[in-house]
């Protein structure tokens, strides 16, 4: 069994966020760069499927040299290979532009089946790149699937149960297909130390700018730039929303206690209807 | 290519049409139909919608594109990425928006590929930039920054609107009903759905309700919950959890509020037990009024909430639950 995994690297937006000079994007000097958590959920999806059904995990990663780190760490958690789109621009590419990209270089690697990845990436929070690559590839798709119930190679389809609104849905879809990875769907493993150094000497595969065969994507080389992008941001700002910080504390310790606890959940009922107006 | 504006009806599992829809309608009207100089139009897809055309006219369609399918029952994403495509392809309106729910995210994108249209996920405004581009802002890197997103190609322009940002408004006009013009055929649709679970709740959907109720890992096992749930009920409030929580096993995912749960951005949000990770508030820390009761002072959804009570949840929810049922009841 041939299973892809399309996985990200992202800032780590624990840290403090600070709108870079130009205005128009996050200043990502001092930031941490980390695999985005969706995709660790659909990394170990992937590696579970290995483990159940046989075959092999490829990693499809895009993005400037230091996304090589993350490649990395997938495959110290198991994968066995991967193939790098590598590239500065693409860091400020539209999820247009790369779904395509990302499509176009599966389709060199031949017959597959199954694509798993996270459902939205943490900084840009869009979730879009992989429906796109689905559509790109024609292949339907599985979005927020809390659990994978079977994929069956030899009788080429797959079960899985997805979340909607008030409820779940239990679909068939036929192999191969692309399935988007929620929180909770499973435990990612940590990469072993054995791991990591297993996964200095596994095949990466170097794919370049020049390599990308843009005459079958349907726009030229300056599509894959900020410039470039359908929609553009134009402004970022952090928002300060002043909190009113009324809080109701006890007299000796911290904690309301005894007596005052009743007159606390009093006052805070009157605070709700008169101040804040909204009970 | 068209000035119309469209908005796609976004469905509930009981086959109404949810309040984002109307948002949507009223907000497109104010800020976009005007200047582009085309029409309101509202899409419905469905199995057996036939009959809801009346209510999105309520909020100011003058057109609905209706495809009635048994081929779009149970949200199959395949029919309702062939049904919309179809029909952007057919009328090249200049916008069309969606709800960012959950299903909306699962296949609009998918559409706005097929059709080769830009798309912007999860708006919180909606406006038109000097040249008569879509221009919208939405949170981004855990809801700390708002980027401004403006389109600049020619195609249609798509996005999503985030629940609860917008005021729904009725608009009274009687729409002009267009069906069949698409045609879905069955060997299209390769994904079967072999099973739809509903849950059955009297409360509100979490993304669309005015109050919310969350409880934390504090509450420290299943049962407890009892009294998130009592609270939620008597504010009319939907009930919502953080990760901790979840992963915990004390309540189901689908309550699960934060980065990595559902956005919400109610008038009032209570927080019982939380301590207001920056995970949490990436789901929450837009709402109007943000209400904490947590024992340990030094909680960090002390420094960022309007009001809060700091006690054990154990002593002080319930004459809490009390006062607001006694004042209610009141009126």
């Amino acid at each position: 069994m041939k299973i892809l995994v399309i996985v990200s690297q992202t800032q780590d937006t624990e840290a403090k966020i600070q709108v870079s000079a130009s205005g128009d994007s996050v200043d990502t000097g001092d930031m941490k760069w980390i695999m985005n958590p969706y995709d660790e959920f659909a990394v170990e999806e992937a590696i579970q499927t290995k483990e159940k059904n046989g075959g092999e995990v490829v990693i499809v990663s895009i993005g400037p040299a230091r996304v090589i780190d993350t490649i990395r760490q997938a495959l110290a958690m198991g994968a066995d290979s991967a193939v790098h789109i590598n590239g500065d621009s693409f860091a400020e590419t539209d999820p247009f532009a790369i779904g395509k990209l990302i499509a176009s270089e599966i389709k060199k690697l031949g017959e597959f089946d199954v694509i798993f990845t996270g459902m939205k990436i943490i900084d840009e929070e869009s979730g879009q790149v992989g429906v796109q690559v689905a559509e790109e590839l024609g292949i339907p798709h599985v979005s927020l699937v809390s659990k994978v119930v079977e994929i069956n190679a030899d009788a080429k389809k797959a079960v899985c149960q997805k979340e909607i609104d008030g409820g779940h849905v239990v679909v068939e879809v036929p192999l191969p297909c692309l399935i988007t990875c929620p929180d909770a769907m499973n435990e990612p493993r940590y990469a072993s130390l054995p791991g990591i150094m297993k996964a200095k000497k596994k095949p990466l595969t170097e794919v370049g700018i020049d390599d990308v065969n843009f005459e079958g994507l349907g726009f030229g080389k300056e599509a894959v730039s900020k410039e470039g992008a359908r929609v553009k941001t134009t402004n970022i700002e952090v928002p300060q929303i002043e909190r009113k910080l009324k809080i109701i504390k006890g007299s000796d310790e911290p904690m309301v206690k005894g007596e005052e606890v009743a007159k606390a959940a009093e006052e805070l009922v009157k605070l709700l209807r008169e101040d804040a107006k909204v009970i | 290519m068209s000035n119309d504006v469209w908005v796609v009806a976004d469905l509930k599992i009981d086959g109404t049409i949810r309040k984002v829809t109307f948002e949507a309608l009223t907000e497109a009207k104010k800020k976009l139909v005007g200047k582009l100089g085309g029409q309101l139009c509202a899409v419905l897809l469905g199995s057996g919608v036939s009959g809801l055309e009346a209510e999105l006219g309520k909020y100011g369609a003058e057109k609905v594109y209706v495809v009635d399918s048994e081929l779009l029952k149970d949200f199959n994403t395949e029919g309702y990425v062939n049904a919309l495509s179809e029909l952007i392809k057919q009328n090249e309106p200049a916008v069309v928006i969606a709800g960012n729910t959950v299903f909306g995210q699962d296949y609009f994108p998918r559409v706005a590929a097929r059709v080769g249209a830009g798309v912007a996920m999860d708006a919180i405004t909606i406006d038109l930039s000097g040249d008569n581009k879509l221009q919208i802002e939405r949170f981004s890197h855990s809801s700390k920054a708002i980027q401004t997103q403006v389109f600049h190609d020619g195609a249609t322009m798509m996005a999503t609107v985030r629940p609860n940002s917008f005021k729904a408004e009725e608009a009274p006009a009687t729409p002009e009903v267009i069906s069949g013009s698409v045609e879905l055929n069955p060997a299209d649709i390769h994904v079967k759905v072999l099973e739809l679970q509903t849950k059955e709740s009297d409360r509100p959907e979490l993304t669309e309700a005015e109050r919310v109720v969350s409880g934390g890992r504090g509450l420290a096992s299943e049962e407890n919950f009892k009294y998130i749930y009592e609270l939620a009920d008597t504010l009319g409030a939907a009930a919502g959890a953080t990760r901790a929580a979840v992963d915990a096993g004390y309540c189901p995912y689908d309550m699960q509020v934060g980065q990595t749960g559902k956005a919400v951005s109610p008038n009032l949000y209570i927080g019982i037990a939380i301590s207001g990770s920056v995970q949490h508030f990436a789901g929450m820390g837009s709402s109007k009024v943000i209400v904490a009761i947590n024992k340990d002072p030094e909680a960090p959804i002390f420094q960022k909430c309007d009001y809060g009570i700091v006690g054990d949840l154990f002593d002080v929810l319930p004459p809490f639950t009390e006062k607001v049922k006694q004042l209610i009841s009141e009126g």
